[in-house]
């Protein structure tokens, strides 16, 4: 087929997407590049190639912020977050998909209404909530709330995974005598393994980029957690754009580093339930 | 092994009567083929009776004792799937185990059936490979293997040679003949082919609808099939089923040919009734009453297919290819009153006289 293809529509094409590519990429190029640049070139105005190179943002940004200790923070965190969403992930999409109990159908539909709902609007009475419980300025806290953003589009999208799972190896685990529970975690769970590796990069993301939550429950400074580190080096009268650049690089690259590994599974997690 | 008892069995999916109280007695050691068309509740059937479906109504039982309210874990007995159902991320070693496992079977004598099965089946050399990198043929033998290895109360096959091609589905066949004759086992088949049902039961189950439609052995099914249902499925090519009328001496008229079934049929005078003949039944007989002019014909080798009309009735001939007539010929016909049947009027007419 593509052998027949008008040529010129062929170069239309390609334009039209290498425009929405450099829109799109743009912006990521931008701070990178800014981020080998000195902060007053980079005031003075932009370059494409820069005419200085340095690393001084780097090393700066690393000397006189906890940088290390935000990313450990960080990193505690979404390993927690993804320690509660992938099991509730499993659970609920397999529950959703596989058992027959009334209001399923719409026990579904919650799931994803849920992620319609405005968070912003629970960041109070979440704060005096974690207050009453202890789990104000805890890693374990702050998981929960990202579990709780997490969770529904990970139950959604690992059930795009768990449709593809042929019934019958099901019937046939039963009729080997295993009940249900061995069967879900002996021969379902090892049949959705991409999912659950999805799930659990998008529950690290989650955890990695929210900002909101973080900002307000993690009061210390010690338990401060990457996104919030990096908006306060946004100052009042004055920004380090070199740093904050190279803290941008540096935050960002983890996240896009495994996206990149999980990018086929996630698109098919995410299209799967489309086309079916 | 397991008599298996299906006791008024029916199965409705919301106002849909799919499976509508079946009685079926199966035998220890009985290798017994539930055969139809799709959609007849065959499938269904097999599923109740490992307990994937639970029956709307009916009582389950095995070797007397009820199992219907039981899970299909509980119930001791193996299936194997049409499309094999192999657990793919297992080696062929695993799959075999898998069984054993949850029985909590010691490590070593799982190893020994697992070897004892393979060499059994033919799969020594993949035990370490994977369902994806296995032949057709092989995965059935890991499906088969899956089975047998924990010596169930029976076995549960639901087409399991559909997704074969032919000629590996004639070796298979007979493999699973063998397998099942020397485990001396209770096997229930579900199958839509007519010839799996013939050459491998014991007892076939015609199912249509819902019912079972005929109950018997291969020879009966064929040679006294209760109704034109059954008397149309089984058998290749299909039997011809002429519409007549019952004259005043109890023989049949069809279309203005009288034709005698051997006994004289007990019905009155002018009433309709269905002569079933089997194509390999008509003989070419100048003499013989039946007229058919020939639209078609089909050279099969050996044999010719000649396609015909007697009257507004279609009609089929199966003659050896030296005798056979050609397109266009008008001929007459003639058969043997042991290879008549009759039926009532109707898709499930009610045989009423005929046959061996």
């Amino acid at each position: 087929m593509n052998e027949y293809r008008n040529p010129i529509a062929t170069s239309v094409r390609v334009v039209a997407v290498l425009l929405i590519l450099a829109i799109l990429l743009l912006p990521f190029l931008w701070i990178f590049v800014n981020s080998f640049r000195p902060t007053m070139d980079i005031v003075a105005g932009p370059e494409i190639i820069p005419s200085a190179v340095t690393l001084d943002n780097y090393t700066g940004l690393l000397d006189s912020t906890p940088y290390w200790s935000w990313v450990r923070n960080s990193s505690i965190v979404a390993l927690i977050t993804i320690v509660f969403t992938v099991p509730i992930a499993v659970l609920a999409s397999y529950g959703l998909n596989r058992c027959h109990f009334p209001g399923r159908n719409q026990l579904g539909i919650a799931v994803l209404a849920v992620y319609a709902f405005p968070t912003t609007l629970l960041v109070i009475p979440m704060f005096s909530l974690f207050n009453r419980f202890g789990l104000l300025d805890t890693y374990i806290g702050l998981a929960l709330v990202n579990t709780l953003l997490a969770v529904p589009f990970a139950v959604w999208m690992l059930q795009a995974f768990m449709r593809s799972v042929p019934s019958e190896i099901e019937e046939a685990s039963a009729m080997d005598g295993h009940g249900r529970l061995r069967t879900l975690f002996r021969i379902v769970v090892p049949q959705v393994l991409p999912g659950i590796f999805s799930v659990a990069v998008f529950a690290m993301v989650v955890a990695w980029t929210e900002y909101l939550f973080a900002s307000v429950l993690m009061v210390s400074d010690s338990n401060r957690v990457l996104a919030v580190g990096m908006a306060d080096l946004i100052g009042q009268y004055r920004v380090d754009w070199g740093r904050l650049m190279a803290g941008a690089v540096m935050t960002a690259a983890p996240v896009v580093l495994l996206f990149s590994i999980t990018a086929r599974w996630f698109l098919r997690g995410v299209s799967a339930g489309a086309l079916d | 092994m397991s008599a298996i008892d299906l006791v008024q069995i029916s199965k409705s999916f919301g106002s849909t009567t799919v499976v509508d109280g079946i009685d079926l007695a199966i035998a220890d050691g009985e290798f017994v083929v539930l055969v139809g068309p799709s959609g007849c509740g065959k499938t269904t059937t097999l599923r109740m009776i490992a307990g994937l479906e639970r029956p709307t109504s009916g009582d389950i039982r095995i070797d007397d004792t009820s199992v219907v309210q039981l899970p299909p874990q509980k119930r001791d007995l193996a299936m194997v799937f049409q499309n094999y159902a192999l657990y793919s991320h297992y080696t062929v070693a695993k799959n075999l185990a898998y069984p054993l496992k949850a029985r909590g079977v010691p490590k070593t004598e799982i190893a020994e059936k697992v070897q004892a099965t393979a060499d059994m089946l033919g799969l020594g050399q993949v035990l370490r490979r994977r369902p994806g990198q296995l032949s057709g043929g092989q995965r059935q033998r890991v499906a088969l293997g899956r089975a047998i290895i924990r010596e169930p109360l029976a076995f549960l096959m639901d087409e399991p040679l559909s997704n074969l091609d032919a000629a590996l589905r004639v070796d298979m066949r007979k493999e699973i003949i063998q397998l099942a004759n020397r485990l001396g086992s209770t096997v229930v088949y579900v199958t839509h082919d007519q010839v799996e049902a013939m050459t491998m039961a014991d007892r076939v189950v015609v199912m249509y609808d819902g019912r079972i439609q005929q109950l018997g052995t291969p020879e009966e099914v064929f040679e006294r099939p209760a109704n034109r249902f059954v008397a149309g499925f089984i058998g290749t090519p299909r039997m011809n089923f002429l519409e007549s009328s019952v004259t005043a001496d109890g023989n049949l008229d069809v279309e203005g040919s009288i034709v005698s079934a051997g006994a004289a049929i007990s019905k009155k005078a002018g009433e309709t009734v269905v002569l079933g003949v089997r194509p390999e039944a008509l003989a070419i007989d100048p003499q013989g009453p039946l007229h058919m002019t020939v639209t078609l014909t089909e050279n099969l080798g050996s044999e010719t297919l000649a396609y015909g009309q007697v009257r507004q009735q279609e009609c089929l001939l199966l003659s050896p290819t030296r005798l056979a007539p050609r397109e266009g010929d008008g001929i007459r016909m003639s058969c043997e009153p042991v290879d008549m049947h009759v039926f009532e009027s109707g898709d499930l007419g009610k045989r009423i006289a005929g046959g061996s």
